[in-house]
């Protein structure tokens, strides 16, 4: 039987502290831009490697401030196979306010409005600096499949909302999609 | 009483008689004081008539009658020779003191050089004269009353030999010993004047005779204002004649040499007429050769020699021939080229030995010069071929001469490897820069000094480093810091400039090549060069089993030198970390000695800690390191965390992370029969301790103990069975391998190899590698590319390549920063279009659906 005698030269890694980054939710109004730069920034690096399916978005050539959005409806839902464009706006004092997020392409839902304005909670008094463009994409995904109907912009798909066979005729007669 | 004086024994007899006679002592003493009076007149009247002979005469029998005839010779020569040193000598270096500080030619007004040198020679040489009549009156008074007897003409004709010798002597060692050091250069400032006006008139006619038609006005332009020139010197007539002997010119240079070699410079002449020679050959052929390679310049230069410098020798020999037959006084200094022109009679066609002589020196130098010119510039004649075949056929001769093939040779490989880096191509960059290997090949020949196949002079590292022995050295020029030796290596290799060398550069700075800015240029920017660096200075030092990094820290000095500090940062820093590593391990076990003198120390675990050396790395300064989740056998385990609080003792608040897949590990197996050494990764490491508790694993089973895929075990392991420890075979489940320890004389062959002690090194396998290559950096970084791409494209629908670049350059800032080029972006794009993942239309691209 073999005896085995060993001797090791191992490598490690010596931590670097990170320092906390936690920031009272109170200064709000004296973030500087630099500092949203950069979360917008690792934002849409993690959008872009995340590649979650039928979502996406990506900031417009010179403003990092305002994004372009791209939804695509889920399987098995009436907007199956439908590409909605978005445009998020971000204000200078995000994540601690919300970005304003609007359907570009005409979207037949329960809480979505003619002007594409979005009822979703989330994006107004919900909202938590912990949520990102990514979450905000997927919520928003997910509502098309899943409208409340109970307080509806769009009164007549929220009463359509019941017959998913009409929905769906509906919807791909007034959609439009972007050129 | 007809003695020879030089006898001693006769010395003797002199003395006999002069006591049997004492009245003679009167008349020597006598006939003495008046000798040494009439000496004095007549060396310093000889210019005039002799104002006494017959007294002179008369004392020098009385003494030569008493037999001091070599006294009163020898006291008549040292008063000449006081005479001459006193007004001759300093008067004739006076002439040229206005040269004794001029260095530069330019300055030289030749025709001011002639004069002077015409004037001094004439002086002394007059002089000369004087003294040699002098001299032939003491002959004369010596032979006095006895060329009746024919012994007597015998004796006064040596005696005339011998003074005339002696006196010969007197002044070319005067002359030697109180020669300037200007003056052999003044000669050659003489000479090379004289060559030149000669080898314009000559010239002239040679053209004339060689040219065609039409530029035959110039040539008669070139020979009239020649002819007006030799007229304004009242040259005789006969010049018309083109009859070079005749020629005034040459006939003073004749006078000068002739003067020349009377006064004992014969050796210092011909050097300075031989060195003007050729000097002018060379000009001449680099005049003829030029940098036209399409006609034949041999033949040209050949008739050259004969027209100009072989005339002007004939009759420069003819002419001292002459004057040697006439005046035989100065045959006794004869120089072998004299001696040689004896035979040449003037107007004889026929060369003497002398000639013939020189047109083979001549003519070798020619070749030699036409070679080197070729051989120089051989890379354009080839590129020039077949306009540039009469070339060839030249230097074909020249070499079919000289034999000097390998001078060709040598000076062809360096020509061709100074094009090849330096001018190297657009294709061959094209070409480099596509090839994915070029990068490392470069950076290894960088790190690894003796890499390449060829000789040490071949690998880049002593390359660079010999730039920076030539940038130090050009520093400290004129200091004494670089040893005999390299001084002496330094001035061996010295070469002058070539004749079409810019003066205004000089040669160090013009041949320096800065062979890593070349090498930047073909791969289009440091950064890619210096970033291949880290990733193999990285796999360097977490593969040491020391902390000695003395090399690398050459390296990279050096490296820095040329890429500057701020790019060589990162390294740096890596190179610390090893430093430190060093440090902290020893600080770490020092612990360990501590407690163990305390008597803490506790023996739970099997692995003693002084065989463990740990590298902590600053891991943001280090390429990415590969990641591979790894069970490492427990006492090793148990050894890494003691080590660890130990550190987080010494170093709070840090604490260690091992990244256990790194490093190296030596062990040694013992079984029965044999011990085995080996040095392995931890992995290999791992795998075999298994088989300490149980010799037969299932591919899955020993997978899941190690905790590495069965893909990564699979791979790992036929490291142990290529060194016959393990033996390999099918399990139940196909899928399943089964390895089994070999043990004890069993196996095969295998065994019998590796049986003994032997280290193996098993490194450098593929999947061996501690850090992330380059190219899957790389890869890593056009995934990252290719999804913002992906995004941008969802989100926009078509973007044309540019605002695609500049999205890229605004958004994809964080790690990895996109640093691509708008082409390198193309290629890339080009390839997603291939894989049918973007579409291009109409300069647009966007996704396929």
């Amino acid at each position: 039987m073999a005896t085995i005698n060993n001797q090791d030269n191992n490598n490690n890694r010596q931590i670097n502290n990170v320092a906390s980054s936690k920031q009272p939710l109170q200064t709000v109004k004296s973030v500087d831009t630099q500092s949203v730069l950069k979360r917008l920034q690792s934002e849409l690096m993690s959008l872009m490697m995340s590649g979650d399916p039928g979502i996406s978005a990506f900031p417009e050539e010179d403003n990092i401030f305002c994004w372009k959005g791209t939804i695509t409806g889920s399987k098995d839902t009436v907007f199956e196979g439908t590409e909605y464009k978005l445009s998020l706006s971000f204000p200078t004092d995000y994540p601690f306010k919300p970005p304003k997020v609007k359907f570009e392409t005409g979207c037949f839902h329960p809480n979505v409005d003619i002007y594409g304005t979005i009822c979703l909670d989330i994006l107004q008094d919900k909202w938590s600096s912990a949520y990102d463009v990514r979450t905000i994409l997927i919520s928003i995904q997910s509502l098309l499949g899943e409208p409340n109907t109970s307080s509806p912009l769009n009164a007549q798909a929220a009463a359509l909302w019941e017959n998913q066979e009409d929905y769906r005729k509906m919807v791909e007669k007034l959609y439009k999609p972007a050129a | 009483m007809t003695v020879d004086a030089t006898s001693a024994v006769c010395n003797l007899g002199l003395l006999d008689s002069l006591s049997q006679h004492p009245g003679s002592v009167t008349e020597i003493s006598h006939a003495w004081n008046a000798f040494c009076i009439s000496t004095e007149s007549v060396v310093s009247n000889c210019t005039s008539t002799n104002p006494d002979p017959s007294n002179f005469v008369s004392q020098v029998r009385i003494l030569r009658n008493h037999g001091l005839q070599s006294l009163l010779q020898h006291h008549f020569l040292t008063t000449i020779q006081e005479l001459f040193e006193k007004n001759s000598v300093s008067k004739f270096w006076q002439h040229f003191d206005a040269y004794t500080n001029v260095i530069d030619t330019d300055l030289i007004h030749e025709d001011e050089v002639q004069q002077v040198l015409h004037t001094a020679l004439e002086e002394i040489t007059l002089e000369k004269q004087n003294q040699e009549r002098c001299l032939a009156m003491l002959t004369h008074a010596l032979q006095f009353g006895k060329e009746t007897t024919s012994e007597g003409s015998q004796k006064s004709d040596t005696d005339r030999v011998y003074l005339s010798s002696k006196y010969q002597l007197i002044v070319s060692s005067t002359l030697m010993t109180t020669l300037p050091r200007h003056f052999p250069q003044i000669l050659h400032w003489y000479f090379k004047g004289r060559l030149e006006e000669l080898n314009t008139s000559l010239d002239g006619e040679y053209q004339g005779l060689d040219r065609s038609q039409d530029e035959e006005d110039m040539d008669l332009d070139n020979k009239n204002k020649f002819l007006h020139e030799k007229s304004d010197t009242g040259s005789d007539k006969s010049y018309q004649g083109k009859s070079l002997e005749n020629s005034k010119l040459v006939k003073n240079i004749g006078k000068v040499v002739h003067d020349l070699r009377s006064l004992g410079f014969t050796s210092l002449a011909e050097d300075a007429y031989a060195s003007a020679i050729f000097m002018l050959l060379k000009a001449k052929v680099n005049e003829f050769a030029g940098d036209d390679y399409r006609s034949s310049v041999l033949d040209a230069i050949k008739g050259w020699i004969q027209a100009v410098p072989l005339q002007f020798l004939h009759a420069l020999l003819a002419y001292l021939g002459d004057t040697l037959s006439n005046g035989r006084h100065s045959s006794i200094l004869k120089s072998p080229l004299a001696s040689h022109s004896n035979s040449l009679y003037p107007g004889s066609d026929a060369p003497s030995e002398g000639i013939v002589r020189w047109q083979l020196r001549l003519e070798y130098f020619a070749y030699e010069t036409l070679q080197d010119l070729r051989i120089a510039k051989l890379f354009e004649i080839i590129v020039d071929y077949p306009d540039s075949s009469a070339a060839i056929e030249d230097l074909k001769q020249c070499l079919e001469y000289t034999g000097q093939h390998s001078k060709l040779v040598d000076s062809f490989i360096s020509a061709l490897r100074y094009r090849l880096l330096t001018a190297v191509g657009e294709p061959i960059r094209e070409y480099l820069r596509g090839r994915k290997d070029t990068i490392k090949c470069i950076v290894t020949m960088l790190t690894d000094g003796t890499s390449g196949p060829g000789s040490v002079g071949d690998s880049l590292l002593e390359e660079i480093n010999r730039d920076e022995e030539n940038l130090d050295g050009a520093g400290l020029d004129d200091e004494i810091s670089t040893d005999d030796k390299q001084a002496w290596i330094d001035a061996e290799r010295w070469e002058p400039d070539p004749v079409e060398a810019d003066p205004l550069k000089s040669s160090r700075s013009r041949r320096k090549i800065d062979i890593l800015g070349m090498i930047v240029s073909i791969i289009g920017s440091k950064d890619q060069l210096v970033n291949e660096y880290r990733v193999m200075l990285a796999e360097k030092l977490l593969n040491k089993t020391d902390y000695d990094i003395d090399s690398e820290i050459r390296t990279l000095e050096l490296l820095k030198i040329h890429f500057g500090e701020s790019s060589m940062q990162k390294c740096e820093i890596m190179l610390n970390d090893l430093i430190d590593s060093k440090r902290t391990n020893t600080n770490v076990k020092a612990t360990i000695k501590q407690k163990m003198q305390s008597g803490i120390d506790s023996r739970e675990t099997d692995v003693p800690m002084d065989v463990f050396d740990a590298t902590i790395i600053s891991s943001n300064f280090w390429p990415p390191i590969q990641e591979e989740a790894l069970n490492i056998p427990g006492t090793v385990d148990n050894l890494l965390t003691d080590y660890a609080t130990r550190f987080n003792e010494i170093k709070t608040p840090r604490k260690l992370l091992w990244k256990k897949n790194l490093g190296t590990v030596k062990l040694e197996l013992q079984f029965e029969d044999r011990e085995l050494q080996f040095t392995v990764t931890p992995i290999h490491a791992s795998i075999i301790m298994q088989f300490q508790e149980q010799t037969s694993w299932t591919s899955k089973d020993l997978a899941a103990a190690i905790g590495v895929p069965v893909d990564v075990l699979n791979r790992r392991v036929s490291f142990w069975i290529s060194k016959g420890i393990l033996a390999e075979s099918f399990g139940t489940d196909s899928s399943d391998h089964v390895f089994t320890l070999v043990d004890g004389m069993i196996d095969n062959g295998k065994t019998g190899i590796s049986s003994g002690n032997c280290e193996e090194l098993a490194a450098d396998e593929d999947g061996d590698r501690s850090v992330a290559s380059v190219e899957d950096q790389l890869r890593k970084e056009m995934t990252v590319y290719e999804k913002f791409i992906t995004g941008m494209l969802t989100n926009f629908g078509s973007m044309a390549l540019d605002r695609i670049h500049n999205t890229l350059k605004m958004f994809c800032i964080a790690d990895p920063t996109y640093d691509k080029s708008l082409q390198q972006l193309q290629s890339f794009l080009s390839g997603l279009v291939a894989e049918e993942k973007l579409e291009l239309r109409d300069g647009m691209y966007l996704l396929k659906k």
